[in-house]
């Protein structure tokens, strides 16, 4: 168990599931970072992603058409409960929240009624194939394919948010929301944006993963806690944070699962705790 | 109340659009709504008591002890978010702490009594640790820290099998021998959601309950006004957390079964959905929104398969439009009916500042500090 090729497998399963955590917890934190809303139906959005997903690249047989087609259809219903439902609770946080946990509930009733209850996973055709070795050392492509989106997306991501006018917006909105409306910024339309790219990020982060864990129903709730201590350990809103909190997570969670399964939950929340007593604001946030 | 300050500062509602503007006890014409109240409670008293000499069977018995479970369970929570303005996700897991002691005891062949001490021992050691985490929180990062110990307490009891037997759960875990029938536990669990009931309306009507509103209202001027805001919140979420201990014992007694579900988040969405389903901060709030619920998720799921659909967009209604609450818009109409349409009640967020119910939850506060 605790050889070096062991191990080294071990952390690249964190890293890779860390990459999966990335793609997730980076659109929960933005629409947060923004909107201030905790998107209780980003899990939701993962499943429907994920489902999507693997139906879509299994008919094309293709990984790029189920991934257009999930953001597609994720990011149409995003807009939906944006645009119609968020609306009517705008700045109350706890409706906000609420409303959120009522839509992951359809949606994740949805799923069961289109997608069934069997746990499905992303058809091994579609997926990048093989392993790769290096004298003892083997691991899967797939594994790496999943850490290089996550990087790509994280990088996009960055590079939007310091460098374009649209993520000056952001930045501007976040700082100071009632400034950058009176400079002529339609700041409704920003926030039905954000929360669109949000989703279409657990859409990703769905079929991508699809390939890793199976899509089930209760996995909404689960990579939704995920999400949340990822973020609430990086910071509300700091895409630096949640990719730090990402990779500690994944790699806790995966080496806490293989040496000491009895506390496998426990490993990833405390953390969450501590860093909520400690320092609320997560290792990258800003003082709420 | 004419100290210019009050009016200046207009009273900042942290953390929620949820709370009514009416308290009990507080506001003009609040009598009329009491009224209701003591008309609803007296009908549900007498039909409580009356229910098994309807003609009702077993399974209804069975399922409105059910109700009653989760009406306790939802009425801790309503405690926190309707006085304190703590919504928690972590309830269920504080009832499924509280449903494993008394299955471990069980599993080790103790009596009834251990039972009951080990249930409630680790509900008040639970309560306490969500209290201390969460004591200088509010908000969205109160619901994040009472999140995360649930899912703490929903691994240890899914993972940490040689005290919880892990996914399997712990089976045949016996009540006592005096409320074996299923009519016999009724009355005990109906007696118990009086106790609970009425426990958490003396404690709101206390000096303790309305400084609770002040936190709620307004934390820095309670802070100003000397009190220890952090240790009122534990002392809330103790109250809160050993009436939802309460809960999980009773429920475990009645389905002499606990596994790792019970404390899962779901649950506690569930007990919040019945609080803002039947109304935040009314009495009766939690027992309609648990009726509601529990019918959905065991009658209605039995005609339909999409119960959770259905759950889900009744719930999103209700928070759109109902925000009061059924409870709450119900109290709405009658006022209505009584031509009573002076003082809004139950909106989303009632102009602050100028509410005779937040000033009066202050007058009271001082008196106490006198």
């Amino acid at each position: 168990m605790f050889t070096p090729v062991f191990i080294g497998q071990q952390l690249l399963n964190g890293l890779s599931f860390g990459a999966t955590l990335f793609l997730l917890a980076s659109g929960l934190t933005l629409v947060f970072g923004l909107m201030r809303i905790v998107n209780m139906a980003h899990g939701a959005f993962y499943m429907l992603g994920g489902y999507l997903g693997i139906v879509v690249s299994a008919l094309s047989g293709n990984l790029l058409v189920g991934l257009i087609a999930a953001i597609a259809v994720v990011g149409v219903l995003a807009f939906f409960v944006e645009f119609v439902l968020l609306r009517f609770v705008r700045g109350q946080e706890l409706p906000e929240v609420l409303l959120t946990i009522g839509v992951s509930f359809v949606v994740a009733d949805i799923c069961l009624w289109i997608f069934g209850g069997d746990p499905q996973q992303l058809p091994a055709a579609v997926r990048p194939q093989g392993a790769f070795t290096i004298g003892d050392f083997t691991y899967p492509w797939y594994g790496v394919f999943i850490i290089g989106v996550a990087i790509l997306v994280g990088v996009a991501l960055v590079i939007v948010q310091a460098k374009t006018r649209v993520g000056a917006i952001v930045r501007a909105g976040v700082d100071d929301r009632e400034m950058i409306s009176a400079m002529g910024v339609n700041i409704r339309w920003v926030f039905t944006g954000m929360f669109i790219v949000g989703a279409a990020l657990a859409a990703i982060a769905g079929t991508i993963g699809a390939g890793r864990t199976p899509i089930l129903q209760g996995v909404q709730n689960e990579v939704l806690l995920y999400a949340l201590v990822v973020i609430i350990i990086g910071g509300l809103g700091s895409i630096a944070g949640a990719a730090v909190g990402s990779i500690a997570i994944g790699l806790i969670d995966v080496f806490a699962k293989t040496w000491i399964p009895e506390f496998a939950y426990f490993t990833v929340f405390l953390p969450m705790a501590l860093v909520l007593v400690i320092r609320p604001q997560g290792l990258f946030g800003k003082a709420a | 109340m004419s100290n210019p300050a009050t009016r200046v500062n207009p009273v900042v509602r942290p953390a929620t659009g949820l709370i009514p503007s009416r308290v009990p006890g507080s506001g003009g014409g609040f009598f009329r709504s009491r009224a209701v109240q003591i008309i609803g409670l007296a009908l549900i008293f007498v039909l409580g008591l009356a229910l098994p000499y309807l003609g009702a069977n077993s399974f209804t018995i069975s399922l409105t002890s059910t109700i009653l479970i989760a009406a306790i369970l939802a009425s801790s929570v309503n405690f926190l978010v309707g006085e304190g303005g703590m919504a928690s996700l972590g309830h269920g897991a504080i009832a499924g702490a509280a449903a494993y002691g008394a299955g471990f005891a069980s599993k080790q062949g103790w009596d009834v009594g251990m039972q009951v001490l080990l249930a409630l021992g680790i509900t008040l050691v639970v309560s306490f640790v969500y209290g201390i985490l969460s004591m200088r929180t509010s908000g969205i990062y109160f619901l994040m820290v009472t999140l995360a110990v649930g899912m703490l307490i929903f691994g240890l009891a899914s993972k940490y099998s040689t005290v919880t037997n892990g996914d399997t759960g712990i089976a045949n875990i016996a009540r006592p021998d005096f409320l074996g029938e299923y009519w016999q536990y009724y009355y005990f669990v109906f007696a118990m959601f009086v106790v609970a009931t009425a426990i958490l309306w003396l404690v709101t009507r206390s000096p303790f309950g309305a400084s609770l509103r002040g936190i709620r209202d307004s934390e820095s001027r309670m802070r100003s006004l000397g009190y220890s805001v952090p240790w009122y919140k534990v002392g809330a979420f103790m109250i809160s957390g050993f009436i939802a201990g309460l809960a999980g014992l009773l429920a475990v007694w009645h389905t002499h079964f606990v596994s790792p579900t019970s404390a899962g988040v779901e649950r506690s969405i569930f007990a919040i959905v019945m609080v803002i389903l039947g109304g935040v901060g009314t009495l009766l709030g939690p027992l309609i929104g648990a009726a509601i619920v529990v019918l959905i998720e065991n009658v209605l799921s039995s005609y339909v398969d999409r119960w959770q659909l259905v759950l889900g967009l009744v719930f999103i209604l209700v928070i759109l439009f109902l925000r009061a609450g059924v409870a709450g818009g119900i109290a709405k109409l009658v006022r209505r009916i009584r031509g009573r349409t002076t003082s809004p009640s139950g909106g989303g967020s009632p102009p602050p500042g100028v509410e005779p119910a937040s000033n009066s939850n202050h007058t009271t506060a001082r008196k106490e500090t006198a």
